[in-house]
């Protein structure tokens, strides 16, 4: 079986984001760039799931073809036996739509029965991608899953929905599964696979090569302005007594931030 | 990170650094106060670093390691100390004092015998050429080896023997007709111990103790090299092992450094953040430029010290000046956090004991001055 895993490469967790100069992006130079989190979960999964049924796991990604840095030491030296990047400069301004397109061509391209992937990005967190690959193949799919398994032609997946109930659902492969916190454990890269990772196989495609050109993923969405979250104001410390204080507060609580 | 840089020449380094960095974060770090306390080494864990393929990190893939150099090494070693110096000493000792030792001097049969199993961490191991009467002055052992037969019997004792308690197979070193000559020796030779364990104040999440042999018979298939042929074996596997105690070096400096500066951050007196006071920012200050001029120096090193490259002189420098700066900086962390620096809730004491280790293992700050204006001399002679 080709299970694939549409892998982003994203600014890890403990970046502090700069906006540049022209407000319309990002200041991207000093990130140090990783395997977006979720997407680690659904890497894990497809090689775990490769490992119980056998077949070869594919990784896709619409980016920069210098994210095979990433792919390779979070992707190929953990189990994935080669990828794909599609690196076009229409890419640069898609949207959402776009980027699932693209991905969706290429799983098509591969052939892939099943499909992982995280159930969202962490730097624009749109939680969109997932759902459109799956519609745009015509497959189903199961969103934010904490336990998966397959028998090569079922599924079964397991998904949180709010207030400690769990909601299994069963079907038929394919499917696209987006992976939630919970599902495993990544584990670490081992470092003789590392070493085997460099001469793993990254096809970087156009989008000529999936058939697609520019116009199937001009943006309908598109990002002009951007700013930083307002700096959180220092604490305040209330002095005196404790009737006194509790007053104080009652009346912080009312008149300044108005939750009561 | 930047890759490319002196610190990850390659993609795979920085993967390897991402890789132990992640695992000293998730694993090493929650569990080093709890065996500096024990004393001895955590066998479970060193157990993981052998499922995680870096006990071979030297060894040429064909023959089952992963095939990287030493700066590679120096990455693993500086990763590991940033949280538990102890127990990269105990890897050092078993990677690069065994395995590394080994895979240089053994024949392709030998290799087959012995690597697999100290690889996957099967078996621990360590190296024994210190004795109770002579350690800087090596040449002046007096462990002797005879041949008898099909074996050597070998007589004397090494003490200082780090994985001496958990491991299981040694290299170590005996004089057969005065001339130094490498063994590998395991607990199944009759005639060989082990001592209890010799406690100490630093490192202390490895442990050492004697190796003890009394009549111990060696197969001489066990014989590495030529009789005689030690000195060599012993000369070229000193500079790696030089430059990843330097890397230890670098990594407590370089983790106390991160905490040195989030210290002076947090901690108001006067009034003020205490990294406002000259004498506060001159620790910092000082402390940061001397670990950046230390990780220079042992990485620029490194990537000059190889299976077919010498480099005596690069690694007593490197190992002569970064020495000294994990323990001069955890003891300018220790000022800067005051108090708290001192006591057993915070890492920094247990950094400052570690640290001491480096200016007197794997050959004292006297003996790589003594080499070095020998090997200088020889570079620079009288006109
Ligand atoms: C924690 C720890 C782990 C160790 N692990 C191992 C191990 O795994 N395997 C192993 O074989 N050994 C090991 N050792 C031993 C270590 O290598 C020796 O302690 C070291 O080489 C110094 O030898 P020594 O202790 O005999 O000191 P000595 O050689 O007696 O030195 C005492 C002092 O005299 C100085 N001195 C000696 N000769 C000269 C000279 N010619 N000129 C100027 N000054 C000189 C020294 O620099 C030192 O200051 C370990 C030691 C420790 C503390």
């Amino acid at each position: 079986m080709k299970i694939g895993v549409c892998v982003k490469v994203a600014p890890d967790t403990d970046t502090r984001i700069k906006i540049s100069g022209d407000g319309a992006g990002i200041e991207e130079s000093g990130i140090k760039w990783i395997v977006s989190p979720y997407d680690s979960f659904g890497i894990e999964e497809a090689v775990q799931t490769q490992e119980a049924q056998g077949g070869e796991v594919i990784l896709f990604s619409a980016g920069p073809k210098d994210w095979q840095t990433q792919l390779r030491a979070g992707g190929l030296a953990v189990g994935a036996e080669r990828a794909v990047i599609v690196d076009d400069p229409a890419l640069a301004g898609t949207d959402p739509l776009g980027i699932a397109r693209v991905l969706a061509a290429g799983i098509a391209s591969e052939g892939c029965e099943l499909v992982f992937t995280g159930k969202q990005a962490i730097d624009d967190d749109n939680v969109q991608v997932p759902a459109m690959v799956a519609e745009l193949l015509g497959w189903p799919h199961v969103s934010f899953v904490t336990d998966f398994s397959t028998d090569g032609s079922t599924f079964t997946a397991t998904r949180n929905v709010g207030g400690g109930t769990q909601e299994v659902v069963t079907g038929s492969l394919p499917v696209v599964i987006t992976a939630e916190r919970g599902l495993n454990t990544p584990r670490y890269a081992k470092l003789p696979a590392i070493m085997k990772a460099k001469r793993k196989k990254v096809d970087v495609k156009s989008l000529g090569d999936l058939d697609l050109s520019a116009d199937d993923i001009t943006p309908a969405v598109q990002l002009t302005n951007f700013s930083l979250p307002p700096e959180r104001p220092a604490g305040r410390k209330l002095e005196g007594d404790v009737d006194t204080m509790v007053q104080e507060l009652v009346r912080l609580l009312r008149e300044e931030a108005k939750v009561i | 990170m930047r890759i490319g840089d002196l610190y990850n020449p390659t993609e795979e380094h920085a993967a390897l650094r991402e890789m132990v960095a992640d695992f000293t974060r998730r694993e090493v770090e929650p569990q080093a106060a709890t065996f500096d306390e024990k004393g001895h080494l955590n066998v479970e864990l060193f157990g993981q670093l052998g499922e995680l393929g870096l006990l071979g990190v030297t060894i040429p893939e064909h023959d089952g390691g992963a095939g990287m150099d030493a700066v590679a090494a120096c990455i693993v070693h500086e990763e590991l100390s940033k949280s538990d110096p102890g127990f990269a000493l105990a890897y050092l000792a078993h990677s690069m004092l065994f395995v590394n030792n080994l895979y240089y001097a053994a024949s392709p049969e030998q290799r087959a015998r012995w690597l697999p199993k100290t690889i996957s961490g099967e078996w621990i191991g360590g190296m024994g050429m210190t004795e109770p009467g002579a350690g800087t002055d090596v040449l002046g052992m007096a462990t002797t080896a005879v041949r008898d037969g099909d074996h050597y019997v070998l007589n004397g004792t090494k003490t200082y023997i780090t994985n001496a308690v958990e491991g299981f197979i040694f290299l170590a070193y005996a004089k057969v007709d005065g001339k130094i000559t490498a063994f590998v020796v395991d607990r199944d030779c009759p005639g060989f111990s082990t001592s209890g364990k010799i406690d100490k104040i630093g490192m202390r999440a490895s442990s050492m103790a004697e190796l003890i042999f009394e009549d111990c018979r060696v197969p001489a298939k066990n014989l590495l090299g030529d009789e005689g042929g030690g000195l060599v074996h012993m000369m070229r596997n000193l500079e790696i092992e030089r430059l990843t105690l330097a890397a230890m070096s670098v990594g407590i400096a370089r983790r106390c450094v991160e905490i040195m500066v989030r210290h002076g951050q947090e901690r108001q007196a006067f009034g003020q953040p205490i990294n406002r006071f000259g004498q506060i920012q001159r620790y910092i200050g000082e402390g940061y430029a001397a670990t950046e001029a230390a990780a220079s120096l042992v990485y620029n090193v490194a990537r000059e010290v190889g299976p077919d490259v010498q480099n005596r002189v690069g690694s007593d420098a490197a190992k002569l000046f970064a020495g000294p700066v994990g323990k001069q900086v955890a003891d300018y962390a220790m000022q800067v956090m005051g108090g708290s620096g001192y006591c057993r809730e915070y890492p920094v004491e247990r950094l400052w004991r570690d640290a001491k280790l480096i200016e007197i293992g794997g050959g004292t700050l006297e003996a790589h001055q003594k080499n070095l204006c020998k090997d200088l001399a020889k570079l620079y002679p009288m006109s």
